[in-house]
């Protein structure tokens, strides 16, 4: 209800900095970082038809995709900024300035000496493989994962899996993404669901045939590479009936900045009796607007579950959703947001109970450390006429200084006489009895306090796979340095 | 992206309806015995109610309410009201004061003793030459923050009478002041006003019972202010029982400062659509704020209440329950917010939200918000939608218990636990005839 | 051999003078009692010398090895060989003992040491035999849930894996039934011996039929009015607090 005056006040300096390229001159004081590189393909700053025409010629898109997005950047523009409920720190991107599209990187005249040596420690801290290092310090283009790629790929493949980029993704399999393409998440259902539909480039397509249960989880193989990396992605993963994948995006390491908006859009089809996992791990630099819109549907019997965690940028709003279609369907939302100093964390999860017994889970954990801001923003909606339905949320936060700030706000619809919902919600900070206690066990402060907010995600944190949450540990006690004191 | 759904535009009903600048004429002409300053409130609220938009559909404050089914046409301020023969409901009451169609028209005066220790009930209009400046103080000036601007000032234009109450330091009173507000024929609109100032370590306990006199369409736009000093102890009972066709707004602002405790019960039973804002500021440490609600809402009557609890001050409470037991095709919206201000430390905040669906028909929304700006709190707040128990049900059912019966004993439960709050056991009783009315109707 | 020296010690909670000048000197391989009735200050003394920031020392020394404690962070005095077993140690949720253990262990290393992960299990369980404490244990977050009883093992069990050079025991009997009384005496009859000084903070003079100390101070009103061996235990707990209370009237 209260503007925050300090985001209010902040101003776009940051993002005028880009005028000229949008990797140039970023602040490199808070852990940003970047060179200037030359690109292929650029479609040049600020968004017109010409824009849009630009990147489909580029993809060699057919007719209908390059009208899909014309018509996108028409609902873009027309559709204001959410800012009667949304900050409205939204206000302070300029789109003019930002470029929407950008390809095939030629390679940077930078050597690893030449970054930074706290980026380099933070590597170093989180335990980011080598050759990773060097890409997201900019100091390769492209990270080579071809090799690992088409190795999953092939393996995959045998089993009639399709997994492909979006752009060859609607060129050589329009008769399967076609049909789901944009209909989960209408062009229109936000402005930047709109602007994603307008200029998207890079994300995955895949396809899992009925039954056909994908052993390793998608992604993780090629979670380096170009494309993922753009602020545009959009992706949409389809488990055909029985059919079971994990895909994973993102890793923890602050990233190589080649933009200050992301906006990606993920649309997600489980068909009868289907599972599909969807686990997302982003450490944003701290000027990045990362504005998402997430949703999948689920069929009788399937199972969608979204497990989040975000960490940086200057604000993330992303809500992922489950509409629960089929009877019996489950939704799941698993999240974790960390807010710190200029960051705020806008997360949550939207519900939709459109059949009898469905059930949705949400449990969201948030830590604001300095003047972060982490606020939980949910949805739950049964409408009329159901039954059997039952939704269960849980939101804790955690306060770590006496100058951070939570907030949660939650809507919760409930119909007729056959359902249940419960929402609870708990705030708390970390005890001076607990830390005097880990402290008395010769740990420092900050160490406690470290293992204070790992004790507080910990059941969270233990979902994501092994690799991410011991990277996702570490990110915590580097952020969690400083905070003390 | 999108948490919330998209706006869209609905026709908008006329900004001013009835409430036109010849009514508000006509009304000041009946206020010639007012002070300059009090005409001049009035003035300055009917330039903002006439310049403020209606609410419509997307607007962030009004969020799942029908926005589209508030009008301010077909709406007149009915003549000055007729004597009428009003029992008072409480043999314990210390004081009564009833109004009618904007007038008082019955009172029951303190006794000579306790006007002598300086207790004050009497009515808006003679505060307002009387005492002045407690009126300039605590009459409608509170900020709102609920949405309601354009009715609240609606309020202030057109109120035409009210209850004053001012309690002196350390008087304790025992019984409860009983204020009644009746509307009668159809088309009037009234605007109730209650206003009570407990002073330091007083006691005091006031009751706002609204009702129509017949089963026309009315309009009901009204408020209460109440301040609780240090240490004072304010209990108030608001129970709301318009005609069932009536549009209904009452605005609520309760202070509390240094270690004084406000109670608040509202019930709701009446009216087609009723919207409830309430406002506690607790300003200095040691307050209190209990904020509790109870609601029944049937046919396809609308229920909008919304809340906000602000924590100003370092060891202060707030403890909200809102109680709704929904039936037939009606609907509910709670919307309640927790604010925690950045020096309000040691905060003790909480708030919930219980639905009891006795429908299939029957909506219930819930917004619990929470916005916290300081670390060392406990803040918690919880809102359940549930079904009854089939288990139950069946039981209720073998006991030869129909529907209504059974949702009426079910509901008595579910309120229980708000109704055994309240200290005065006549009061209990008073409330659970009222409850008891909504399922013989 | 190691030594802690408390000097004329003076602690306030608040503007509250609650320990008035306490001297006490323990070393190594002893075992010191301080017995008194409530409010007399002990738990403070405890908490004052761990270092508890809700404790400030107005006046007095407490040395380690002749070098100051007091200006020291409580974790450092911890890293230094102090060990407090907390009358009421804190929960906390999702650390597990396995992991907080390690955490304590990995920072009393030097900087790029790490700790020998098969060496730290194996010598954790076998602790844990030692204090008949399940190795399930492990797994759960530390004092989450934990009765009264196992909380203490709970403390003892991390005593045994820190080997502090000076242990100090808050009311580690209170709480606790015969049968656990008797594990946690004989976990902490184990770590006896020339590497451990222990001071016992106990109201009631069960828990010395089990520890067996050698030295038993009575403390009253923040300071210590008698010291003595064992005996004067046993005879405290026959004439009662009420004794203490005479005698001192009278002198």
């Amino acid at each position: 209800m209260k503007p925050l005056t300090e985001l209010d006040a902040a101003p776009a300096a940051v993002l005028d900095d880009t005028s000229a390229n949008p990797v140039e001159g970023i602040d490199q004081s808070a852990g940003n970082f970047s060179y200037k590189v030359d690109y292929a393909f650029d479609a040049g700053t600020g968004l017109t038809e010409d824009t849009v025409r630009y990147i489909s010629s580029v993809k060699k898109e057919a007719p209908w995709i390059l009208e899909f997005r014309l018509k996108a950047l028409k609902t873009f523009f027309d559709k204001p900024m959410p800012t009667h409920w949304a900050t409205k720190d939204l206000e302070a991107i300029n789109f003019d300035k930002i470029r929407y599209y950008l390809s095939q990187g030629q390679k940077p005249k930078r050597t690893w000496d030449e970054v930074p040596d706290d980026i380099k420690r933070t590597f170093e801290r989180l335990g980011i493989p080598e050759q990773e290092r060097k890409f997201l310090a900019g100091v390769e283009a492209q990270f080579d994962s071809e090799a690992a790629y088409s190795n999953i790929k092939e393996i995959v493949a045998k089993q009639g899996v399709i997994f492909v980029n979006s752009t060859e993704g609607l060129r050589e399999h329009p008769e399967i993404f076609k049909k789901f393409f944009g209909k989960v998440i209408p062009t229109g259902d936000n402005k930047f669901s709109a602007l994603n539909s307008a200029v998207f480039s890079g994300g995955s397509f895949i396809y899992v045939p009925p039954g056909v249960k994908v052993a390793q989880p998608l992604q993780a193989y090629f979670r380096i590479n170009a494309e993922n990396f753009g602020q545009f992605e959009r992706t949409l993963i389809i488990a055909d009936e029985g059919a079971e994948v994990v895909y994973m995006e993102g890793c923890t390491a602050p990233k190589f900045s080649t933009s200050t908006l992301h906006s990606a859009v993920v649309e997600l089809v489980a068909l009868k009796g289907a599972k599909i996992q969807y686990i997302t791990v982003q450490n944003w630099a701290a000027n990045v607007f990362n504005l998402v819109t997430k949703r999948g549907v689920a069929h009788e019997d399937a199972e969608i579950k979204w497990i989040d965690c975000n960490i940086g940028s200057r604000l993330t709003m992303k809500y992922p959703g489950v509409v629960l279609k089929g009877k019996r369907a489950r939704g799941e939302v698993i999240s974790i947001a960390l807010a710190n100093d200029g960051q705020h964390q806008d997360t949550g999860a939207k519900m939709i109970h459109a059949a009898d017994d469905t059930t949705s889970n949400v449990v969201s954990k948030s830590i604001s450390v300095g003047q972060g801001r982490a606020t939980y923003r949910g949805q739950v909606h049964i409408p009329k006429h159901l039954k059997g339905c039952k939704n269960n949320t849980e939101c804790d936060a955690l306060l770590i200084n006496t100058n951070s700030r939570t907030d949660t706000y939650p809507a919760i619809t409930v119909r007729g006489d056959k359902n249940s919902t419960q929402h609870e919600a708990s705030v708390s900070k970390v005890s001076e009895d607990m830390i005097f206690y880990m402290q008395q066990r010769g740990l420092t402060e900050g160490q406690a306090m470290s293992l204070a907010v790992n004790g507080f995600i910990n059941d969270l944190a233990r979902q994501f796979p092994m690799e991410y949450s011991v990277e996702l540990k570490r990110l915590i006690d580097l952020e969690m340095e400083g905070s003390v004191g | 992206m999108s948490a919330t759904a998209t706006p869209s535009v609905a026709t908008v009903a006329s900004a001013i309806g009835s409430f036109s600048a010849a009514a508000f004429a006509a009304h000041l002409a009946t206020q010639s015995s007012a002070p300059a300053w009090w005409l001049e409130r009035k003035r300055a609220a009917y330039e903002k109610f006439s310049s403020l938009p209606m609410p419509k559909r997307g607007d962030e404050a009004w969020r799942f309410s029908n926005t589209g089914t508030i009008t301010l046409d077909g709406f007149s301020i009915p003549a000055s009201g007729s004597p009428s023969s009003l029992a008072s409901p409480f043999a314990s009451a210390i004081a009564v004061l009833n109004f009618r169609n904007n007038a008082l028209v019955s009172s029951t005066p303190l006794s000579a003793e306790l006007a002598s220790t300086g207790v004050i009930v009497t009515t808006l209009s003679k505060a307002a030459v009387q005492h002045a400046a407690l009126l300039k103080t605590h009459f409608m000036a509170q900020p709102q923050k609920l949405g309601s601007d354009k009715f609240a000032a609606l309020h202030t234009a057109f109120v035409g009478e009210g209850a004053f109450i001012y309690v002196p330091r350390g008087v304790v009173l025992a019984g409860p002041i009983v204020v009644t507000h009746s509307a009668a024929g159809a088309g009037s609109a009234v605007f109730p006003h209650t206003l009570v100032v407990a002073e330091e370590n007083s006691k005091v306990t006031v009751v706002d019972l609204f009702t129509s006199e017949d089963q026309t369409a009315q309009f009901a736009c009204g408020a209460n202010d109440l301040y609780a000093g240090h240490g004072a102890e304010l209990v108030y009972v608001g129970a709301q029982n318009w005609s069932p066709d009536t549009l209904s707004f009452q605005f609520n602002s309760t202070i509390v400062r240094r270690d004084a405790r406000v109670k608040s019960v509202n019930l709701h039973l009446g009216a087609r659509q009723a919207r409830h804002e309430s406002l506690s500021q607790l300003q200095a440490p040691g307050a209190l704020s209990e904020m509790l609600a109870l609601t029944i809402a049937s046919a396809t009557q609308e229920f909008d209440q919304r809340t906000l609890q602000i924590h100003q001050a370092p060891n202060t409470k707030s403890d909200l329950l809102y109680k709704n037991a929904l039936r037939d095709q009606s609907r509910t919206i709670f919307s309640g917010l927790i604010v925690v201000d950045p020096d309000a430390q040691k905060t003790d905040a909480y708030q919930s939200n219980r639905n009891l669906m006795l429908s299939d028909d029957a909506e219930a929304n819930s917004l619990p918000g929470l916005e916290i700006q300081a670390n060392d709190v406990r803040c918690t707040h919880g809102a359940t939608s549930s079904r009854i128990d089939p288990e139950q049900e069946f039981y209720l059912q073998s006991r030869g218990i129909d529907k209504s019966a059974a949702d009426e004993l079910l509901t008595f439960g579910f309120f229980e636990e708000v109704l055994a709050r309240l200290d005065l056991e006549a009061l209990q009783e008073v409330l659970r005839q009222l409850i008891q009315t909504k399922f013989t109707r | 051999m190691s030594q802690l020296e408390i000097k004329d010690l003076h602690v306030s909670i608040g503007d509250k003078p609650i320990v008035k000048g306490l001297t006490l000197t323990v070393r190594q391989g002893e075992v010191h009692a301080i017995m008194g009735p409530n409010g007399t200050g002990k738990s403070t003394l405890a908490k004052a010398i761990a270092g508890h920031p809700d404790y400030s020392i107005t006046s007095g020394e407490v040395l380690l090895d002749g070098k100051s404690l007091l200006q020291l962070e409580p974790d450092e005095r911890a890293r230094a060989g102090i060990f407090l077993a907390f009358q009421y140690p804190s929960e906390i949720p999702g650390v597990t003992i396995a992991n907080f253990l390690r955490a304590s262990l990995q920072a009393r290393l030097a900087e790029g040491e790490e700790l020998d992960a098969t060496a730290y299990y194996k010598r954790l369980y076998s602790k844990m035999d030692l204090l008949k404490i399940d190795r399930k244990f492990t797994s759960r977050a530390v004092n989450d849930g934990f009765s009264g009883g196992e909380k203490k093992r709970c403390e003892i069990l991390q005593m045994a894996m820190l080997e502090p050079a000076f242990a100090l025991m808050d009311e580690t009997d209170s709480g606790l039934d015969i049968d656990a009384l008797r594990i946690v005496s004989e976990g902490v009859n184990a770590l006896r011996g020339d590497k451990l000084g222990i001071v016992m903070i106990t109201h009631y003079q069960r828990l010395l039929n089990y520890i067996v100390p050698d030295f038993v101070h009575v403390m009253w009103d923040g300071r210590i009015v008698k010291s003595g061996d064992k005996s004067l235990a046993l005879e405290l707990e026959a004439k009662g607090y009420d004794w203490v209370k005479k005698e001192l009237i009278s002198s």
